[in-house]
């Protein structure tokens, strides 16, 4: 078998153009999930009854189902579902069927990713001994400053890890945005494959990206990691 | 200063704390007595509130509520009125030694940065720790951890000091360190509620001892009552226990 190595090259600068955009369906997506995902945290650990079942019932539909599911349902759904609202309840002259696809991409990687870091800071709020927020409160801080300047901090230190592994497969599933007609790095490589035939040369291509990628990801947050008990250690 | 009336707790159909009285005058050394398991501890976590009392009143300076009412704004002023030392430190993980003695000034009480780290240095100097003030919890020993406790505990200048166990969870020979610092806060008049199992301390320094037995105050008096003319029969038992216990591992 012989690859077409200047087909190659042509898909990967054609690619590159599309690495900004995978990354900041990625890193977006992941901004904007943390708070939610924070608040049913806290909702699930402090015991909130309400909060923490509906957040619950979220999370397990979320956690039970592949996220090509979620794509072709919320995709199907959403547009037809925004369109009702806007001309029969805001009653606004507004065409939802004009927006960008990436808007639909942010929208269920983020109710998609709200879930999973949920879990995340869950197990990471729970991990911090209960004595800490005692304390805290025994010294006259409110609750809201006990969690901000204690009980968070130490969360997300020990939650580093997972979220890097959500960071991670947030970035793989991003590839699934094509479904949605978004041009990320997997969109621009099935439009080359398809032109000329080049499927494996072009799927190459990509995989190498995904790992270079990936692996990026991984070294920042090794890094953090360090960081943070380098900053402890050095501080004796 | 303080005085609580019939305070009463109970975890599902156990009940811990059967109406409990306590008054506490300024500059006293009160120290609670008795066997594990007898509501200690949980009447301790009630007079600030990290446990809810279900009835009992409270007077406390300025302060008239009752247990089972009483508002976050009152909460957060008993609070800042007392200061508790924890069987186990609980320090902040997240924080070095002076920035955890630093934070109920800064956070709690809005003083001053500056201040505040003076006030915060002093209070680590008085207990013995001047050279440890960038050391996270991790790289002190025990004893250590519980004199940087006290220290956060000290530096607000609380009403009223609330010890819990302070040295049950330390090796026997860091056990001597805290108590001196606590003999030296006694000395300088604070006004203290200590729990404790050391016989000595309690001899030493008490100005009242009180003696709970399964929720309630079998007996209460100075030093001198209750370890050499204790009146119940329940508190000679414990004191025989204990004080043999206490020969044993000498
Ligand atoms: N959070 C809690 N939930 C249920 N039971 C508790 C809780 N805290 C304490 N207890 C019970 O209350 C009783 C008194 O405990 P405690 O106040 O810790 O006693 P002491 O400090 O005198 O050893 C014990 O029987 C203990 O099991
Ligand atoms: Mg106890």
């Amino acid at each position: 078998m012989q690859l077409n190595t200047e087909f190659m090259r042509q898909t990967l600068i054609d690619v590159l153009a599309g690495v900004p955009v995978t990354l900041k369906l990625t890193f977006v997506t992941l901004l904007l999930s943390a708070p939610p995902a924070f608040w049913i945290a806290l909702g699930k650990t402090e015991g909130g009854k309400n909060r923490g079942k509906i957040s619950g019932v979220y999370v397990s539909v979320v956690r039970g189902t592949p996220v090509v599911v979620q794509i072709l349902f919320l995709y199907s759904l959403l547009p037809t579902m925004l369109n009702y609202l806007i001309k029969n309840v805001f009653r606004l002259d507004f065409n939802i069927f004009n927006i960008d696809a990436v808007w639909y991409a942010y929208i269920i990687f983020i109710l998609n990713t709200t879930a999973v870091l949920s879990e995340v800071f869950r197990s990471a709020l729970l991990a911090v001994d209960g004595g800490q927020l005692e304390a805290a409160l025994s010294i006259g801080l409110s609750r809201r400053q006990a969690y901000m300047r204690i009980i968070i901090p130490q969360a997300l230190m020990s939650a580093l890890p997972n979220i890097c592994n959500t960071t991670v497969s947030l970035l793989k599933n991003s590839s699934l945005a094509f479904m949605m007609t978004v041009k990320d790095i997997t969109a621009i490589a099935k439009v080359k494959a398809a032109y000329g035939y080049n499927y494996i040369e072009a799927y190459l291509v990509i995989l190498l990206m995904y790992v270079i990628l990936c692996s990026v990801v991984q070294g920042i947050f090794r890094l953090l990691e360090n960081a943070v008990s380098v900053r402890r250690r050095a501080a004796v | 200063m303080l005085e609580v009336k019939n305070v009463k707790k109970s975890f599902g159909d156990n009940q811990v704390l059967k109406g409990i009285d306590l008054k506490v005058n300024k500059g006293d050394i009160i120290v609670i007595l008795g066997p594990s398991g007898s509501g200690k501890t949980t009447f301790l976590r009630s007079l600030n509130f990290l446990e809810k009392a279900d009835s009992g009143t409270m007077d406390f300076d300025e302060i008239h509520t009752e247990f089972s009412n009483a508002s976050g704004k009152v909460i957060i002023k008993v609070r800042k009125k007392t200061a508790f030392v924890f069987q186990n430190y609980n320090l902040f993980q997240n924080k070095t030694a002076l920035q955890n003695v630093m934070e109920g000034l800064v956070t709690a009480r809005r003083v001053p940065r500056k201040e505040s780290e003076e006030r915060a240095k002093k209070a680590l100097d008085k207990v013995g720790l001047s050279g440890r003030y960038d050391y996270y919890p991790y790289q002190l020993s025990g004893g250590q951890q519980q004199r940087v406790g006290i220290a956060r505990a000290v530096v607000v200048n609380p009403d009223i000091l609330l010890f819990d166990e302070p040295t049950s969870a330390l090796d026997p020979e860091l056990i001597g360190e805290v108590l001196a610092v606590m003999k030296s806060l006694a000395e300088e008049g604070a006004t203290m509620i200590v729990v404790t199992h050391e016989m000595s301390f309690a001899q030493e320094v008490a100005s009242r001892i009180v003696f709970m037995d399964g929720g309630v105050v079998v007996e209460e008096g100075s030093a001198r009552e209750i370890f050499t003319a204790p009146k119940e029969e329940r508190t000679r038992q414990f004191l025989r226990r204990i004080i043999r216990d206490y020969d044993y591992v000498i």
